[in-house]
């Protein structure tokens, strides 16, 4: 397929929900271009070289897809899919109102689903909406400019004390970190609802860090330290988010420390038979 | 189709901004396929599951709308499979949001499109532990128990004398529990209690 010139591409929306399509636009506005590869958006099917579909193929699209197609001349007949419903049906994967034929209803190793249901498809171009980059990219490949970059994996998890011996097996393992992992556990959880998950896992790392740091300086007098190391950071962080999650760690952490102590006295107490196991 | 090649080869070779022309007409258009570009650290690419971390809890699999993440179970080879595969992911990061170890890792990776599905699958093999009486295996993996021996405190762990069931069968349980209830008839603690202290009587039934 490296031998494509100009590819003219007819557009045909197999029930997207309108986001793929937008990105088909966007793609071709200026900052984008993609004309300047030569593609170009014909009006008709008998015109085109490319289909490019969006949508995750509803049953009311499916004899419609399969005109289309039909209708293009037989060489080079290219479909593109365009989203993760082209490409598998996407989060409408088991809807009533889509036609999916495969064995297990779109839950096999592929993923079957989508307009490869009725057509063949040479490019699948997942997202949701893809980025206009990524719709780039693929029609790059397919015109040979780009190289194909993902390729399928296989681990196999090996259990904790095994080592590898081939090079897919993987060896478990633990992060080390200054604090157990049942308080790196609820406090990653709190975090959460303070920050969101993508600052998360940053703002806890600097935090548990300063908690290590606490620890090994001032032993005897941990919870002050680790408030003033708290405050030297705030000196220099300028993100107030950040500020108001370090500050909701710190409480947290105490909390923790404390309960932690209260229920294992409470147990201790309950059950004198195992106490001091 | 030497010819065609050229054509590409000139495409690859125009780069806009050092055309003096365009880059004063028109210094607008990226010149992206023509480049490597990267995308901002807060794009949502694909995610990944790093095998090192991964335990194969499962939770990930609950959490992902569109099943782009599903388990297969293989009891007779004592093998469970995580597979995921990125033509059905719509990136909502749910799975990251939702794993217990942080195995599940956000990505910046957009060059995902292929011509062949099977390069959009990822697959991480887990074992499962089995029984240590009745020799079956167990719904979870050997590094499920190893997670929870860190997460819980060792005084829990010998309270509840954990370390001998934590490797049976539901029914293997619940059989040992109803026998202990019956030895320990009228007495002030609970049966799980006491499992520790006769656990060599009862292991030779
Ligand atoms: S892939 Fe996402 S954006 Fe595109 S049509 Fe499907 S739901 Fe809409
Ligand atoms: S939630 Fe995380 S640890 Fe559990 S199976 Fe998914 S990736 Fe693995
Ligand atoms: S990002 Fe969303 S769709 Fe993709 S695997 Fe995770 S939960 Fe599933």
């Amino acid at each position: 397929m490296g031998r494509l010139k100009s590819v003219w591409v007819y557009h045909v929306d197999a029930g997207s929900c309108n986001g793929c399509d937008i990105e088909v636009l966007d793609v071709l506005s200026p900052y984008y271009d993609l004309e300047r590869l030569g593609v170009k958006i014909v009006p008709n099917p008998r015109h085109a070289d490319v289909l490019f579909i969006t949508g995750p193929l509803t049953r009311q699209t499916r004899i419609m897809i399969r005109k289309a197609y039909e209708a293009m001349p037989p060489k080079p007949r290219i479909v593109v899919a365009i989203g993760t419903c082209a490409s598998s049906g996407g989060i409408f994967y088991n809807s009533y109102a889509l036609y999916n034929t495969s064995p297990q209803r779109g839950r096999d190793r592929l993923r079957s689903g989508g307009p490869e249901m009725v057509v063949p498809i040479d490019m699948y171009i997942p997202g949701c909406p893809p980025s206009p980059e990524e719709i780039l990219y693929g029609v790059a490949q397919l015109l040979g400019i780009k190289e194909k970059k993902m390729k399928g994996e296989y681990w196999i998890a090996l259990p904790p004390a095994e080592e590898p011996g081939r090079e897919n097996e993987i060896k478990f393992r633990i992060p080390d970190r200054p604090i157990p992992l049942r308080y790196w556990l609820t406090l990653r959880e709190e975090l959460r609802r303070v920050v969101g998950y993508y600052d998360r896992d940053a703002v806890l790392n600097d935090f548990i860090e300063l908690v290590g740091k606490a620890y090994e300086e001032a032993p005897d007098n941990p919870e002050e330290k680790l408030h003033d190391l708290i405050t030297g950071y705030f000196l220099k962080e300028k993100d107030s988010r950040v500020k108001v999650a370090m500050r909701f760690l710190e409480n947290e952490f105490w909390r923790l420390v404390r309960e932690y102590r209260e229920w294992g006295e409470a147990l201790r107490e309950k059950y004198p038979v195992t106490a001091g196991v | 189709m030497a010819e065609s090649a050229s054509y590409t080869e000139k495409l690859k070779r125009w780069d806009r901004f050092k055309a003096e022309k365009f880059s004063k007409k028109a210094p607008v258009t990226t010149p992206y396929p023509f480049i490597d570009i990267e995308k901002p650290p807060e794009y949502r690419g694909i995610p990944h599951i790093n095998p090192e971390k991964c335990i194969g809890c499962g939770a990930c699999v609950n959490a992902c709308p569109p099943d782009a993440l599903i388990m297969e179970w293989d009891k007779e080879h004592g093998v469970k499979r995580l597979t995921y595969n990125a033509a059905r992911c719509i990136r909502c990061a749910r799975c990251i949001e939702v794993c217990p170890t942080g195995a599940m890792e956000p990505t910046t990776r957009f060059e995902v499109a292929t011509d062949n599905k099977e390069d959009l699958v990822e697959v991480v093999e887990h074992k499962l532990a089995y029984c240590e009486e009745c020799g079956e295996y167990l719904d979870f993996t050997e590094r499920q128990i190893e997670y929870v021996r860190n997460i819980l405190p060792k005084d829990v762990f010998d309270a509840y004398a954990l370390e001998d069931r934590i490797k049976l069968t539901q029914e293997e349980k619940m059989r040992r529990t109803v026998i202990k209830l019956r030895e320990t008839e009228g007495n002030v603690y609970p049966a799980f209690m006491l499992v520790r202290e006769t656990k060599d009587d009862g292991g030779e039934e």
